[in-house]
């Protein structure tokens, strides 16, 4: 049978119902005695059955245009995902490529590695409470490297006993200033209990590191790696070198 | 989820709403696709399967027979595996071993008896959304149930032309259709049953 503009138009008169009697007979009989033209007639009807729902078409339609957004998105942060993924892997790069080149001129130096381990505590955005523009002030003299300031401000302050923040940047301001004792007692006296403890662990090995107290530094990295915090990691990777 | 999140989303879901619909797609995608994918199903069935499941809940809302006592959630899960379970039958790649796919689990509802009719109608969707714009357009007029005259009127073609129009597109969409491997598959057992 071949799907010819004339069949399909019989076809809807029949459906539609608009057949004279003649040809409504006619048709008829030809069904009867062509099964593959009733099963067409039946795809017709069933055709415009299921489209005359238009209300469920439009629903499918949207259904459709939903998941394409979907997909638009989700390429979309995959591209971002990516971008990621090579910044990580550039750090990366960089980063064993450090390692590689430390090691290369075998430079086991303390103090050098010290200098490669130490970054000065960050500062955070300190915006709540009454003291507030004093704090923001002395951070900013921290984060500026004037940390002579920074001991004059915090040394003076009742507030550092109160803050085990605080007195990271004291201890910091003092071991960068070459008063590696006074940061010794700052990084020591934070209690186990606070947040702030296993920074100041971290800071407390490293000024040993810097005084060349290899035995000390290496006791203050092992609690650390038991903490088994954020500094672990480092701690351990530190612990190889200072073994070498 | 809270009564009330469920009465927005089935809302949502019968009124169209886009941002609610998508919300929903978003949140329940990945539980159907990991189903679909883990139980020999390909991408495209997991997207035929959600929209398909949507579409009966759709259907059910407008037509008031929606009655379920377990969550919207739950109720599309079972709707979406027994869709997946009835058309894997008629790939015929149905793997028994029911402890790995997890197929014969007890669904909340049994739907099988109106799988059949509800998969053709999803085929003519699926494929009608696929038509050219001037195709679903003129299509969707003879549905509507609008004379030729009207419709050459409408589209601005001249009547002869809609007519021919009519029946190319008509054709296209029905061939389409034919060529679905499942469109065969539901052939034959309506044939049988007839």
């Amino acid at each position: 049978m071949k799907r010819t503009q004339e069949l399909f138009e019989k076809i809807e008169g029949y459906l539609a119902k608009k057949l004279s009697q003649e040809e409504l007979s006619a048709f008829e009989k030809e069904m009867a005695a062509d099964p593959e033209l009733k099963r067409e007639v039946e795809k017709h009807r069933e055709l415009h059955n299921v489209m005359s729902d238009k209300g469920t078409l439009e629903f499918k339609e949207k259904l459709q245009k939903i998941s394409e957004e979907i997909k638009k998105e989700q390429s979309k942060s995959n591209v971002y995902y990516s971008y990621w993924k090579i910044a990580a892997s550039i750090i990366i790069i960089l980063g064993v490529g450090t390692l590689l080149w430390s090691s290369l001129i075998k430079t086991n130096d303390l103090s050098d590695i010290y200098a490669t381990y130490y970054n000065p505590y960050p500062t955070e955005d300190i915006t709540r409470g009454d003291s507030a523009n004093k704090l923001n002030n002395i951070l900013k003299n921290y984060s500026e490297g004037k940390y002579d300031l920074v001991i004059t401000e915090l040394s003076e302050s009742s507030s550092v006993s109160a803050s085990e923040q605080l007195r990271l940047y004291l201890g910091n301001s003092y071991l960068n200033t070459g008063k590696e004792q006074k940061a010794l007692l700052e990084f020591q006296s934070v209690p186990k209990s606070s947040k702030y403890y296993e920074d100041a662990s971290w800071y407390n090995a490293l000024t040993y590191l810097k005084m060349g107290k290899k035995k000390k530094s290496l006791e203050a990295l092992n609690v650390i790696v038991q903490f088994n915090g954020i500094y672990k990691e480092k701690a351990l990777q530190l612990i190889e070198k200072l073994k070498d | 989820m809270s009564a009330n999140e469920e009465r927005i989303i089935l809302e949502g879901i019968a009124a169209g709403d886009t941002s609610v619909i998508k919300a929903f797609y978003k949140k329940n995608y990945n539980y159907i696709r990991r189903y679909v994918l883990q139980n020999s199903g390909d991408e495209a069935d997991v997207e035929d399967v959600f929209q398909d499941a949507l579409v009966v809940i759709y259907q059910k809302l407008k037509s008031d027979s929606l009655d379920i006592d377990v969550s919207i959630r739950t109720y599309f899960y079972a709707i979406c595996k027994n869709l997946w379970r009835s058309r894997l039958r008629k790939k015929r790649k149905l793997i028994i071993n029911t402890e790995v796919v997890g197929l014969s689990e007890d669904s909340e509802e049994p739907f099988t008896k109106n799988m059949e009719n509800h998969d053709r109608e999803h085929l003519y969707r699926k494929y009608f959304i696929t038509l050219s714009d001037a195709c679903k357009h003129i299509l969707n007029l003879v549905f509507a149930g609008n004379r030729m005259k009207e419709i050459a009127i409408l589209t601005g073609y001249t009547e002869g032309y809609a007519r021919k129009k009519k029946f190319e597109c008509k054709k296209s969409l029905l061939e389409k259709i034919e060529k679905d491997p499942i469109y065969h598959e539901l052939k034959i057992t309506s044939e049988k049953e007839s």
